[in-house]
């Protein structure tokens, strides 16, 4: 129920922003894949991930050890990632555009921290 | 072109949607309440957002306006705050119950931030505490390590990251005391996943340990020895060099940093009294130093690293010339987890260094020419998955020898190649926080003298 939920609420954010058109919302469905990215310090295991424009792209996120985050600035996504044994997260990332979309930690971890990063190709 | 028809149902919806977008406040009522009324505040917001889309796409006849744009933008962010608070609250008061809210999707990529934009990052630290009792001398109590960690962004491209840490407690000039020392105090040059600048004090980017030494995320209440006396961690200086992911799960760090200095190297403790701490660095010899993780899947990782640099300046027309290699493993399926590293060094002129070091102090240092260490360890939870704790027994066999070669003329001293067996248990009655004891059956090969066997208990802890 959450999820179908939240699903409206990102179609509808979708369309708002971009100012889509009654007849893009009645379109043919993104095409969605789920990607599981595995945090630990202090790297995202895939730290790349190649999408085609137009997919919805879940992301379920998880830790191996501590609390991460999940930053992915160009789309003000920025959640924290449970501990190991704390089950995971799932964000959810429209790939409309084509470009490339960073992600980082952005829950300090250790020493490397700043180096904890990833990106999302859409192409 | 948002004409006064058109901005008028946009005001009512901004107005409407910015009226229930207040701060939360920290409330008096129990954490089930307060869920149950950041959901329905959210579900008000969904609502709300769907009307505003509704009114948008009825009256605009073709993009939207920039201003309307970015009022969405800012409504969609405040809708992800809440929504993350809401989760925040489900996480901490329902460890077991499946965290698993959805976000809204991303959709239009926003340009980067100005450059002058400061994101903040917020500290961090770590801290340790230790007990160490062996069979002649007295028990001590000692709290090792305090640590804080701060970072800033200058924008999106460059970042500040430190790390500051008192060991031992206490620091007094003059006298035998602890230590503070800056680990780290560097700025990031993000340009490109594969390719970014670092500068300024960095952590020498080898073996496992060296830069994941936070106590949580290795077993034992100390260090391993390998990491402490072959690998003199916490092992940094001043440098730079880059950074990158080079994609495949492969990741790679290059600096040229600050050099040993072979004047304070000794049969014992190996290149540990070498460090020059980013202290008034002698710059005259430089060490370039490169590290090589694999990452083909999670839970598995491998590494290689190198260390090359001339540790003679402090002698005239010495070179001495340290090259260290090492190479490192870790895994993790299921509830068992396992690791290993190998390490070897090299060390020109060591015949020469040693007579240098005699001649100003009147003592043969009896530094080797090759030193060497490996070890290898394995871990399994003791408890069920589900179990909220998780407590952790594991074992690591370590040999390590820094009188491995000698020059010629020289003789090991046995007693420094040593072996240990360790033994123990960790408990993390929170994944930050780990309760650790452990048991060092320790051995040399000298016949003459005697290790000393050891329990050590320990608490640490990070935030």
């Amino acid at each position: 129920m959450r999820f179908k939920r939240a699903a409206l609420v990102a179609i509808l954010l979708s369309v708002a922003v971009v100012g889509g058109s009654p007849s893009e919302l009645a379109g043919t469905p993104a095409e969605k894949k789920k990607i599981k990215i595995v945090a630990e310090r202090f790297s995202f295991t895939p730290s790349t991930i190649k999408v085609a424009q137009g997919t919805l792209l879940e992301l379920e996120l998880s830790s191996d050890d501590t609390f991460h985050g999940f930053r992915l600035p160009k789309a003000n996504i920025n959640v924290t990632i449970p501990a190991r044994r704390r089950d995971s997260i799932k964000v959810l990332f429209d790939a409309r555009k084509p470009g490339k979309y960073p992600f980082e930690c952005s829950r300090p971890c250790g020493a490397g921290h700043t180096m904890m990063r990833g990106v999302i190709i859409v192409e | 072109m948002c004409g006064r028809h058109q901005a008028i149902p946009w005001i009512l919806s901004c107005f409407l949607l910015a009226s229930q977008v207040q701060p939360l406040r920290a409330e008096e009522h129990g954490e089930e309440d307060r869920l149950k009324r950041l959901e329905e505040r959210l579900a008000r917001l969904e609502s709300n957002l769907e009307r505003l889309i509704d009114v948008l796409v009825s009256k605009s006849e073709g993009e939207s306006s920039p201003e309307a744009r970015s009022q969405l933008r800012s409504l969609s962010q405040d809708v992800q705050t809440i929504r993350a608070e809401v989760k925040i609250e489900a996480t901490e008061t329902q460890e077991q119950v499946a965290v698993a809210a959805l976000e809204p999707p991303a959709v239009d990529p926003q340009p980067d931030s100005p450059a002058d934009e400061i994101i903040n990052v917020p500290y961090s630290g770590y801290m340790e505490m230790h007990i160490n009792h062996d069979q002649i001398n007295p028990t001590t109590l000692d709290f090792h390590r305090f640590v804080l960690l701060f970072g800033h962004g200058f924008g999106e491209r460059i970042r500040f990251w430190s790390e500051l840490e008192l060991e031992h407690a206490f620091v007094e000039g003059g006298k035998a005391s602890g230590e503070l020392e800056l680990e780290q105090a560097y700025l990031d040059f993000l340009i490109d996943p594969k390719f970014n600048f670092r500068a300024g004090m960095v952590l020498t980017p080898i073996g496992i340990i060296n830069e994941r030494h936070e106590p949580p995320a290795f077993h034992g209440v100390e260090r391993p020895f390998v990491d402490t006396v072959i690998i003199p961690s916490t092992w940094f200086g001043a440098g730079a060099g880059l950074v990158g992911d080079l994609g495949n799960g492969l990741h790679y760090k290059t600096y040229v940093m600050g050099s040993l200095d072979s004047s304070f190297f000794s049969a014992e403790e190996g290149f540990r009294d070498g460090r020059q701490k980013g202290f008034l660095e002698n710059g005259r010899n430089l060490a370039w130093t490169s590290r090589l993780e694999y990452r083909p899947r999670s839970g598995l990782n491998l590494g290689t690293s190198f260390w090359t640099g001339e540790t003679g300046f402090s002698f005239r027309d010495l070179n001495g010339r340290l090259k260290m290699f090492e190479f490192d493993g870790r895994y993790r399926v299921g509830r068992f987890e396992g690791r290993g590293q190998f390490v070897t060094t090299h060390l020109g002129d060591a015949a020469e260094i040693n007579q240098a070091i005699r001649r100003q102090v009147g003592i043969n240092p009896n530094i080797a020419r090759e030193m060497r260490g490996f070890y290898l360890e394995g871990a399994s939870s003791l408890v069920p998955s589900t179990f909220p704790h998780d407590l952790v027994g594991f074992y690591r066999y370590e040999s390590f020898d820094t009188q491995y070669r000698m020059p010629q003329g020289f003789f090991p001293l046995e007693q420094f190649d040593r072996a240990a067996h360790v033994l123990g248990l960790t408990y993390f009655p929170h994944p930050d926080i780990a309760l650790k004891v452990d048991y060092n059956v320790m051995g040399n090969a000298s016949d003459l003298i005697k290790s000393l066997n050891r329990w050590n208990f320990g608490i640490g802890w990070w935030f």
